[in-house]
């Protein structure tokens, strides 16, 4: 009962930590520092995307970045061909990689486990060859000029879509959690542990993993649209099957089948290599590396290991506690 | 007409490679049920390492074909031994993320020693064998479809007579039920996988030699792609995945002809999304049915 009541104490810390962090950035940093953490807030749309497929129902995609690429290239155009206010170019870009997703899922969802994988990755190629080829999305040029968000009559400035980007994430990650929860969530687990015994339930399996998929796809077309907006340039070469593997990488790492696990493995996986300078030229293989560590060591990922378990860890926990539990009284 | 027989021609070259990496999926899913991710990354290890071998020993073909026959095996083997012995009986999707992991780490870490440009590779056999009606042959094909055949039939009659390739056979079959008739089931799946990591590797030192360029990305595609070549033939069955190959290469170069060079990569991913639909077993494949 005590520990229960710090743990929860704990965590409260740690959010208002966090949050602190985020809200004064854009005021201590300059433009660099705040474009990656806006890389990294995208990713954590991703991983947790992602996450509701691979953590939540059990279904591997390695061809999220097409949906992704999809949602960019639709607010990218509509904003730049059509002068749509970003509202609808962000909207837009969630509907159309959700019903990408739907086609995906309507194909490809009836397959096992591992040719699902491969047939995803193929789409997603495809997807990007694509527009690679074709002149309306300007070919291998890419889309140029594409405006911030207007407000109050002027557009914005990157500190205050910086801000416009937080609130989405947080939106939609609390958003998760109350799915992970939900009697949705709880199903999709029973999907995940065992499809024959939920299926001799009674549950709709095709069903519930076409809800999940066309959710999953939703967000990663939102943000692909934050991206677009944000970079005001885009290239079909960007979304390669490297950007699906980072993606896998941050899930796996962080955790699967856990609302923090994707933010943690995000966050973890973009700031380090930006930070550590040296290691920058490492990325793709720390990456590597980091997927096949957490597979053979820690299988449910950062999140998952049992901290308390490391004598060293443990002592400095109950130091803390200890000394929390003095002030109080 | 003429073209028609010129692509057919390098359609049955190209398709030699996808055979033989083809193949390789098949053993492995055969053994161990699973997909191999990391095969495009053996497939570049081969041609990196007939590379070296063709840049600092001797310029000699078939000391290369030795040469990277004995990395993709050993390399296969350590990858073995290292993440499918450490996590088996984990499920499907994380042995396939874990070789997802492989595939990359190795993949940058030959990009980091060697650079991540494409690199020249010296060529061999230039002279044109025959040309007939205006096809033209060259040698180089000659040699590689030889090869590639010489290692198939090969393969084909370790797997099919001699003892080790009949325990791979009762393996695939029933892996519980092999071990219960005294089969060693780890030796057994460790010699499948070493041999079609060897597979891989030559696949990669073809690959080399045809292009005449080694890069460390090089393995990506042609290992996507003969997945859907061994799916398109039959994943399950050998000689369905050496079909698929050559029918992949032979689609792919008829491919180019009908739409542009730029739609090349996205015809086998077509052909494999289709099958997946259609017929999941692949073209010789045989059903399996799920046991409850």
């Amino acid at each position: 009962m005590e520990r229960k009541r710090y743990s929860k104490y704990n965590r409260l810390l740690v959010a208002l930590a966090a949050l602190i962090i985020v809200l004064i950035l854009p005021y201590v940093f300059s433009g660099y520092i705040l474009q990656i953490a806006v890389y990294a807030y995208i990713y954590i749309l991703l991983a947790s995307s992602l996450n509701l497929l691979i953590g939540y129902a059990g279904i591997f995609s390695m061809g999220h970045v097409g949906f992704y690429c999809v949602g960019a290239y639709t607010s990218a155009l509509l904003a730049t061909k059509l002068d749509m206010p970003f509202v609808i170019c962000f909207f837009a870009a969630g509907l159309l990689a959700a019903l990408a997703g739907a086609f995906v899922g309507f194909v490809a969802l009836r397959l096992n486990d591992i040719f699902f994988a491969f047939a995803t990755m193929g789409l997603s190629e495809v997807i990007r060859i694509v527009i690679q080829n074709s002149d309306f999305t300007n070919g291998t040029l890419g889309v140029t000029g594409i405006p911030l968000p207007e407000w109050f009559g002027r557009s914005m400035n990157r500190e205050e879509f910086y801000y416009l980007v937080v609130v989405i994430v947080v939106i939609v990650v609390v958003l998760i959690s109350k799915l992970a929860k939900s009697h949705t969530g709880r199903t999709l687990a029973m999907i995940r542990d065992d499809q024959n015994a939920a299926a001799s339930l009674g549950v709709n399996i095709f069903k519930y993993k076409m809800m999940v998929m066309v959710l999953s796809c939703f967000i990663a077309g939102l943000a692909g649209s934050l991206y677009a907006t944000f970079i005001q340039y885009i290239n079909a070469s960007n979304f390669g099957i490297t950007v699906s593997i980072n993606i896998i990488a941050m899930v796996a790492i962080g955790g699967m089948g856990t609302v923090s696990g994707p933010v943690i493995g995000a966050i973890l996986l973009q700031l380090l290599p930006e930070y550590i300078r040296f290691l920058s030229n490492f990325r793709q293989i720390i990456y590597g590396a980091a997927i096949v560590i957490s597979i053979m060591f820690a299988p449910k990922g950062l999140v998952g290991i049992r901290w308390r378990r490391i004598k060293l860890i443990d002592q400095l926990c109950c130091l803390f506690e200890t000394k929390l539990n003095n002030e109080e009284s | 007409m003429t073209m028609f027989f010129q692509q057919l021609v390098n359609g049955i070259t190209q398709g030699g490679l996808y055979a033989l990496l083809a193949i390789a999926y098949s053993l492995v899913y055969g053994v161990m049920g699973l997909v191999n991710f990391s095969t495009g990354s053996i497939y570049m290890l081969g041609a990196m390492s007939s590379w070296l071998v063709c840049k600092y020993i001797i310029e000699s073909f078939w000391l290369s074909v030795l040469i990277s026959f004995g990395v993709g095996f050993v390399v296969a083997f350590v990858l073995e031994k290292i993440a499918f012995s450490a996590i088996r009986g984990a499920t499907r999707i994380a042995s396939l993320i874990c070789t997802i992991g492989f595939s990359q780490f190795i993949n940058e870490a030959v990009a980091l020693i060697f650079g991540k440009a494409t690199q020249g590779m010296s060529t061999f056999f230039d002279q044109e064998l025959f040309a007939f009606l205006g096809v033209h042959i060259s040698v180089m094909q000659a040699v590689l479809v030889v090869t590639v055949i010489i290692i198939l039939v090969a393969l084909q009659f370790f797997v099919y007579r001699t003892r080790i390739g009949l325990a791979i056979r009762t393996v695939s079959m029933d892996e519980k039920t092999a071990g219960l008739m005294g089969i060693n089931v780890n030796r057994t799946i460790s010699i499948a996988f070493s041999l079609s990591g060897a597979c891989a590797a030559i696949a990669g030192l073809m690959g080399a030699v045809y292009y005449r360029s080694f890069s460390a990305y090089m393995g990506w595609m042609p290992g996507i792609k003969s997945f859907s070549a061994a799916v398109f033939g039959g994943l399950s069955s050998m000689p369905g995945a050496i079909l698929g190959g050559y029918l992949m290469g032979i689609i792919e170069n008829f491919g180019v002809q009908v739409f542009s060079t730029g739609y090349r990569d996205v015809i086998s991913f077509i052909v494999m999304i289709v099958f997946l639909l259609v017929r999941p077993q692949g073209i010789l494949g045989s059903k399996k049915k799920v046991k409850l």
